[in-house]
């Protein structure tokens, strides 16, 4: 852990944002700190409003912290220009998002091209470059359809080659798998997790989805704009969502006791408790 | 609020975008009209403000714009001797062009007699002429090239002092100069001649008796007026034939500016429509959709180019007052009629995306 | 940036084909009107560079044919064919008249010609012959056509009937057409005398017309005298004169009606992708990046509506027209398409401007915000 520590790719120290002034001030985020090591796989979860989304742009150098510093491969982004900041995201970040954000008049293969073309590779190194990522990512028959053409799962893989064709030192996915069915959600994970371990790169991934855990080498947990202490979460037998055992309803059966995301989830959960149960196992 | 008029409000700088483009074509339509009608009003200006119901031309004459009519003298004392004349006024004019500043300026000579009539009928400053080479030219005229009372004019080499300007008498393709007959004959080498006689007749004498009369005379062709304007008018067609060409091409425009705009918010409405049409709405209900749009569009586009058109008549004739641009009220009409054609035509694309919608387009995410 | 900008425009090519078709017809009235106005100054100005005279003489001050008098003093004639370099003197009677023919009346140029003219006649005889003898006449081939009337037929000018003989082609102009007589029945009718219009100069070989014509001006009294290319120029700065304002107005409406059509476009085209923009911004494109990108888009639709405008205004029009009844003729000039590509180019520039301010204001993370949908 240690040796990991001092390699760290990211570096983050105290990060608070705040909106507003005067009395109506609010910290999205407070002195929130966090190392990623190159090849680590962190997974940040919350409920809503806990100030993930105010995080994940600070991280990803679209939103300026009120205080604290983000170094990542040694730059101090916070003291990077307003003009530098493009060219720095371009080269030293991978983004996946929740909707894919392919450009739909674009295809697969341009929609790669285009971020390397951006980072000032030449076109013909360019389209080398991406239809052999997009290979790999086994879409090599999928390289001349437009994003409408492509199913979820397939446009994920081509927003993940996006992320990767300008080499990058850390890959920011924002709910990656949130639009997906469950089998297309977990082939992606394992395909971070797979990046991550081959090419050495930091994955941070913020999400609601618990099967994330799997793949993930640490799960943190924000709240109020805070990490809190890995709190032992329990997982709401109707919906799978995860919950934090004290502030939730809960409801016992059969001597074990269960916790909801929602009131909605505890009632169902009553009418036939079996099946939810069953389910589980 | 219908569904129309919100889908149109629901981005502002778009709306107020094609507004503009429906606007200018429209103005444009109005504009050229105007222009026409303006120009039409000026090439008949002199007669429509002269004494006198008939007029009497050398007889194969088709009009007075283009063609030398030519009266042997003492034609007008003939045709004073006619009963039922009350006056008789003999002109002579011919077209030319004044040298100013380099450029052309063409213009009707009118050679009248300021004892018997056919001179200005309104003038702004001085006075008629009364000796020499003394004339009046139009007060735009001499606004736009710095004539002032006083100086002289050149024409083919002869110089003209101008002794008054007169009002009314502005047109751009044909501005009026007006001089002493005698003079006028004596600059053309043409001793006696007259181009044309206005006639006046007497209280009770009906003008079309009067032409009948008239044309018993050898030599001589008589005219109704509003007849003869109407055949100085043909002579210029060729002259609006191009702001005709303009105004189609400006219909064009439009059409594909409120088509632009009708098409563009229907292919983003595609699910939209796609989700009523699986609710069940009917093609026709659809259409109308579209239609109304298209409608609405134009309607407030043709208010707008009302305005604009008057606006911008108001600007060019305070800018180059030797055109005349009349707006009627019947512009409001034209706009109005142009608005509904583009309104229909501009309807076809989009009405085909609606009509090749499936429903089910809904399922699809 | 250059390639999404093209496919952002042809993801759908209906919009483009109606945007560009919107401005290239807005380009079509600058052009077809630069055109008409160019072709009209060269029908008119046909007559004089194709008479076969190398200098024109005419009375004093007179320095033009359209919608002119001119009278020339008695004796110039001979006094014009003793100047040194003078090879042939023919003189000419002219008048702008209206002209019937079958049921329509029609504005002509009237020429008087005599019998043995060196210059000055029809220089393309379709039919018949080329010189009228007295009770003859010469017309415009094609005016002859639309109103049926057939060599051996006959046509009234001033008010006298003449049997047609010949027919002629390439006089006409849009705003009249051309028709020869004979000088003395020219004379006898129009009561003007028998002092010609014009004198038809054609010089020795080897002389220069501009020198021939300086000398004329100085040895002869009360006339003008000037070569036949500078005699077409004055004509043709009587159309250019009286079609400037026109030409002015619709060069600025025509303007701002191609600006909103494309500003309308590019607006649309920008803001329907303003999360695509967004997300690029994210990734890393930088501001310049995402401007080019809505420049080139602009550009592209001018240059696409600048090329439709060029179908249009040289090609559809031209066969177009006669269909329609229109009788314009067309002729396009180099300095008009320049100007035109211009006007296209200052449409493209301000039709991005607020586009490409929205782009530049456009915050980045709204990509983690959902905006992304």
């Amino acid at each position: 852990m240690k040796a990991q520590k001092t390699a760290a790719i990211l570096r983050v120290e105290d990060l608070t944002k705040r909106y507003g002034s005067g009395t109506a001030e609010v910290a999205a985020v407070k002195g929130v700190s966090l190392e990623v090591a190159p090849g680590e796989v962190v997974l940040i979860m919350g409920p809503s409003g806990s100030g993930k989304t105010t995080l994940l742009s600070m991280l990803g150098a679209l939103l300026r912290p009120s205080e604290g510093s983000i170094q990542l491969n040694g730059t101090v982004l916070t003291a990077l220009s307003e003009r530098d900041l493009p060219r720095f995201r371009l080269r030293e970040f991978g983004f996946i998002f929740q909707d894919f954000n392919l450009l739909s008049a674009l295809s697969a293969l341009e929609n790669v091209v285009l971020v390397a073309e951006m980072a000032g590779v030449p076109r013909k190194e360019a389209r080398l470059r991406a239809t052999e990522i997009l290979k790999e990512l086994r879409l090599d028959k999928r390289l001349q359809a437009l994003p409408e053409q492509l199913s979820g799962g397939e446009k994920q893989r081509v927003a993940i080659a996006r992320a990767l064709i300008n080499n990058p030192s850390l890959i920011l996915a924002d709910e990656p798998t949130a639009n997906l069915d469950s089998s297309t959600g977990h082939e992606v994970s394992r395909l971070l997790r797979h990046i991550a371990k081959e090419q050495g790169k930091s994955v941070l991934i913020v999400s609601h989805d618990t099967r994330i855990q799997d793949i993930a080498d640490r799960v943190l947990w924000l709240e109020d704009g805070e990490f809190k202490e890995a709190r032992t979460l329990a997982i709401d037998p109707v919906c799978g969502m995860s919950v934090e055992r004290t502030k939730s309803p809960t409801a016992t059966w059969q001597g074990q006791e269960y916790f909801f995301c929602s009131k909605g989830c505890r009632s169902e959960f009553l009418l036939e408790p079996h099946t939810f149960i069953q389910g589980e196992a | 609020m219908s569904l129309a008029a919100r889908y149109l409000l629901q981005n502002k700088t778009r709306l107020a975008l094609s507004l503009l483009g429906v606007a200018l074509a429209l103005m444009l339509i109005l504009l050229l009209d105007g222009l026409v009608r303006g120009m039409q009003r000026q090439i008949t200006v002199y007669l429509a403000n002269t004494p006198g119901s008939v007029v009497a031309t050398q007889v194969g004459v088709r009009n007075l714009a283009a063609d030398n009519s030519l009266l042997p003298p003492g034609t007008e004392d003939d045709i004073q001797k006619i009963p039922g004349v009350a006056r008789a006024i003999p002109v002579l004019s011919q077209s030319v062009f004044f040298e100013l500043h380099d450029r052309k300026i063409f213009a009707y000579l009118i050679g009248y007699d300021p004892a018997k009539g056919g001179g200005p009928w309104r003038l702004a400053q001085g006075r008629e002429p009364r000796q020499g080479r003394e004339v009046v030219v139009d007060q735009t005229l001499a606004r736009l090239h710095g004539i002032k009372v006083g100086q002289t004019v050149e024409v083919g080499g002869y110089r003209f002092p101008v002794v008054g300007l007169s009002a009314g008498t502005n047109s751009w393709m044909t501005t009026l100069v007006f001089v002493r007959k005698v003079e006028l004959e004596r600059y053309l080498l043409i001793p006696g001649l007259t181009s044309f006689v206005l006639v006046e007749p007497q209280p009770g004498v009906s003008p079309q008796i009067l032409k009948e009369r008239i044309n018993q005379l050898s030599g001589v062709t008589a005219w109704l007026k509003p007849e003869l304007m109407a055949a100085d008018l043909r002579i210029y067609e060729g002259f609006f034939q191009p702001l005709r060409l303009m105004r189609g091409i400006a219909f064009l425009v439009g059409v594909l500016v409120v088509g632009l705009v009708i098409y563009t918010a229907t292919v983003e409405r595609q699910r939209e429509y796609g989700v009523l049409k699986a609710i069940g709405a009917g093609n026709a209900r659809m259409y109308g959709l579209v239609l109304s749009q298209a409608l609405v569009m134009a309607f407030l586009g043709a208010l707008l180019a009302v305005l604009l058109a008057y606006l911008v008549a108001w600007l060019i004739m305070v800018l180059r007052p030797q055109f005349l641009v009349v707006l009627e009220p019947s512009a409001i009409l034209l706009a109005l009629l142009s608005g509904l054609g583009m309104a229909l035509l501009s309807a076809i694309a989009p009405v085909w995306v609606v009509a090749r919608l499936a429903p089910a387009e809904v399922f699809r995410r | 940036m250059l390639n999404l900008a093209w496919r952002n425009l042809a993801q759908n090519r209906i919009r483009l084909l109606i945007s560009a078709g919107g401005v290239g017809l807005a380009l079509t009235l600058v052009l077809s009107l630069d055109a008409v106005v160019n072709g009209v100054e060269h029908q008119l100005a046909a007559y004089i560079e194709r008479s076969g005279a190398e200098v024109w003489v005419a009375q004093q001050g007179v320095r033009n044919l359209h919608m002119v008098a001119s009278t020339l003093p008695a004796g110039a004639a001979e006094q014009v064919a003793v100047v040194k370099g003078v090879a042939s003197v023919t003189p000419l009677l002219y008048t702008t008249q209206s002209v019937q023919m079958g049921r329509d009346s029609r504005l002509s140029y009237v020429f008087g010609l005599p019998l043995n003219a060196r210059a000055g006649g029809p220089w393309k005889v379709v039919e018949g012959k080329a010189l009228p003898a007295p009770g003859e006449a010469v017309v415009d081939s094609q005016q002859a056509k639309d109103s049926r009337v057939k060599l051996g037929g006959s046509i009234r000018v001033f008010g006298r009937r003449f049997k047609v003989v010949g027919f002629s082609q390439g006089g006409s102009s849009l705003t009249n057409s051309v028709t020869f007589i004979s000088s003395e029945d020219f004379a006898r009718l129009r009561r003007t005398g028998s002092n010609p219009s014009f004198l038809l100069v054609k010089v020795q070989p080897g002389t220069s017309p501009q020198i021939v014509a300086s000398r004329i001006q100085r040895q002869v009294a009360k006339v003008s005298a000037l070569s036949s290319t500078e005699f077409a120029q004055q004509e043709r700065k009587v159309v250019k004169d009286m079609g400037a304002d026109a030409i002015n107005l619709m060069n600025l409406v025509a303007f701002l009606i191609g600006l909103s059509v494309l500003a309308l476009t590019v607006y649309t085209a920008t803001l329907s992708r303003r999360a695509e923009f967004g997300v690029l911004k994210a990734i890393g494109a930088d501001t310049g990046q995402l401007v080019t990108t809505v420049l080139a888009q602009a550009l592209y639709s001018v240059v696409l509506g600048l090329l439709l405008a060029g179908v249009f205004s040289f090609l559809v029009l031209p066969l177009l027209l006669p269909w329609l009844g229109f009788n314009l003729p067309l002729q396009p000039t180099l300095a008009s398409v320049l100007k035109v590509s211009l006007i296209a180019l200052g449409i493209g520039g301000l039709a991005a401007i607020i586009p490409v301010i929205q782009i530049a204001g456009l915050d980045p993370a709204i990509v983690f915000r959902g905006g992304g949908r």
